[in-house]
């Protein structure tokens, strides 16, 4: 897991003293890149949390923070800190690398190599870019087939299992690389308004794209994790059962959320010529959908 | 989390799930700390502590000039965190609550959920004896000792 | 309770199945005003419902799109619907499962027009 130059205890003895005098300075940077090398992941997170307390503006503490998380397995908060990194610095190549590498492995190649290559326009000189860009570049030509395998050493820091666990529930992208969401192949909407995900607010299959185009489903599915939350807590309190749905019109879009299983969410998305009753029924179809994927043989 | 008193923890760590507060900060009527979530250093833990308590103090004692009955709770809403101070009591004694929230939560929930952990710590307190109060120097020692076995001393 | 906007609370309450409905400060999740039968505990409504609507809010910004003007949880044994209004107020309704949500919509969008 840990394939960087080695650290020695004397490097982080020295990193640590140099810490201990001035608790102000930088230096909790390499003090906790190096523990995390080390595998001292519950060391190195808190070094990082103390230097953000610190520094909350210092995209570089987000990025050592994200990558502990990685290494943790906790995807999500991983991809947080580098989202919140890069809102400080667009041009951070260190984040640039993880949230790619996040992309990689739920199969969304494109956002992967979009990301890798801002990553290489920021830090040309890093080695093994190169490598994570071509490997990328290699599956979205071979239709996604390679999608889910764990990037070659160098690349990102990363737990190769755990990759592998993660990308073979993704469905493949179709041939030239345009990500598809077969899982709804056949349902209305299949290419754009169905998104499924799990209760960590991480996309399972399906897409949506805002207004220009642009898919944001991942970012959708990251919030809407917060309304599963939500709504299980609002009914569990006020004593109204196991909910069934949340149905919420705006001026442009209709959009209807159903939970095909206790641990996964669903989301339709329609314009608003679209009654709700409509997307109740459609919603039905792609839960049941959903259900057998999900209930299937692994 | 970090508890003085093991009782309060969970009710403590119940509260925090469901409101999803960023930091809280459970201290005695004097300031001192009976448990706290989410401060990393102990020096801000310390100070929080005795700030709190202080604004507690200065509004009771002004709502006791104005002749008016204590007040029930302090907040304070800035641009995108909430803070929110409420004095309670538990068995022989009384106990501030200090709670800091962001936008995954709201003064609404904050109150809601601090309505159900005081009436489970007042149920949960043991009977007997007042519950132990700390010095705030506990707490630092607690930390750094902490932070030195972490770092494989 | 200040007495306009409870009234604007009255036609919401007369729907058949309605159990509660109140005006809530969208940003804090506080009541400002409620009309609720015995056993609705208003205030847990009042921040449920805000909190969900807000959370509801980002997901929709994330998608390019507006913020609801209608929400609708859907449960078992009852639902919650709401409609944002102006100055910052929702309007939120807390009802039994076979309520008619049609018509509890249409009373919600008329109190929070209301509210203007």
């Amino acid at each position: 897991m840990h394939s960087e130059v080695a650290v020695s205890s004397e490097d982080i003895r020295v990193l640590t003293s140099q810490l201990a005098a001035d608790p102000s300075s930088l230096v909790f940077l390499p003090l906790g890149e190096a523990l995390r090398r080390r595998g001292q992941l519950d060391a190195a997170q808190k070094v990082a949390i103390a230097g953000l307390t610190r520094y909350p503006d210092l995209a570089d503490a987000h990025d050592l923070l994200a990558r502990v998380l990685g290494d943790r397995g906790d995807l999500e908060r991983a991809f947080d800190e580098w989202d919140i990194a890069l809102r400080l610095d667009p041009g951070h190549a260190g984040s640039h690398k993880g949230i790619g590498f996040l992309y990689f492995v739920a199969g969304d190649l494109q956002q992967a190599l979009d990301h890798l290559e801002a990553a290489r326009a920021a830090n040309p000189e890093e080695d093994g870019l190169d490598a994570a860009i071509a490997r990328v570049r290699e599956s979205i030509a071979a239709g996604g087939q390679a999608a889910g395998s764990a990037p070659g050493p160098g690349a990102l820091p990363a737990d190769a299992a755990r990759e592998d666990e993660q990308a073979s529930r993704m469905p493949e992208p179709a041939a030239g690389g345009r990500s598809v969401p077969s899982l709804f192949e056949g349902l209305e909407g299949a290419d754009d308004g169905l998104l499924l995900l799990d209760a960590k607010g991480l996309r399972l299959a399906g897409g949506l794209k805002d207004p220009g185009g642009t898919q944001v489903g991942d970012a959708v599915a990251a919030h809407l994790a917060g309304v599963f939350k939500d709504a299980s807590r609002a009914v569990r309190l006020l004593g109204l059962g196991a909910w069934r749905s949340v149905a919420a019109e705006s001026a442009d879009a209709n959009f209807y959320l159903a939970a095909p299983t206790t641990e996964t969410l669903l989301l339709l998305s329609r314009d608003p010529g679209v009654p709700i009753g409509r997307l109740a029924r459609l919603a039905d179809r792609a839960a049941e959908t959903a259900r057998a994927w999900l209930e299937g043989p692994a | 989390m970090r508890v003085i008193e093991p009782w309060v923890a969970e009710p403590l760590q119940r509260f925090l799930t469901e409101s999803s507060a960023r930091l809280a900060l459970l201290m005695t009527a004097s300031g001192q700390v009976v448990a706290q979530h989410g401060f990393t250093r102990a020096l801000d833990v310390m100070s929080a502590s005795a700030l709190g308590a202080a604004i507690v103090a200065s509004t009771e004692e002004l709502a006791r000039q104005m002749g008016a009955g204590p007040f029930r709770a302090l907040s304070h809403q800035g641009q995108t965190q909430g803070l929110f101070l409420s004095a309670f009591a538990v068995p022989r004694a009384r106990w501030i609550v200090l709670v800091v929230y962001d936008s995954d939560s709201s003064l609404g929930l904050v109150q809601l959920f601090f309505d159900q952990l005081v009436r489970e710590l007042q149920a949960a307190a043991p009977d007997g004896e007042a519950p132990r109060e700390v010095l705030a120097a506990d707490f630092e020692t607690e930390l750094n000792a902490s932070l030195r076995s972490l770092f494989g001393r | 309770m200040t007495t306009g906007l409870g009234a604007a609370l009255e036609p919401i309450t007369r729907v058949r199945g309605v159990r509660g409905a109140m005006i809530v400060s969208a940003t804090d999740g506080i009541l400002v005003a409620e009309a609720v039968m015995e056993g609705v505990d208003a205030q847990a409504v009042a921040a449920l419902a805000a909190g969900l609507a807000a959370r509801l809010r980002r997901a929709t910004d994330a998608a390019g799109r507006g913020a609801p003007v209608f929400i609708h949880l859907e449960a078992e044994a009852g639902a919650i619907l709401a409609v944002p209004g102006e100055r910052d107020l929702l309007v939120v309704a807390v009802t039994q499962a076979d309520v008619n949500v049609g018509l509890v919509r249409l009373e919600l969008r008329r109190a929070a027009d209301r509210l203007a």
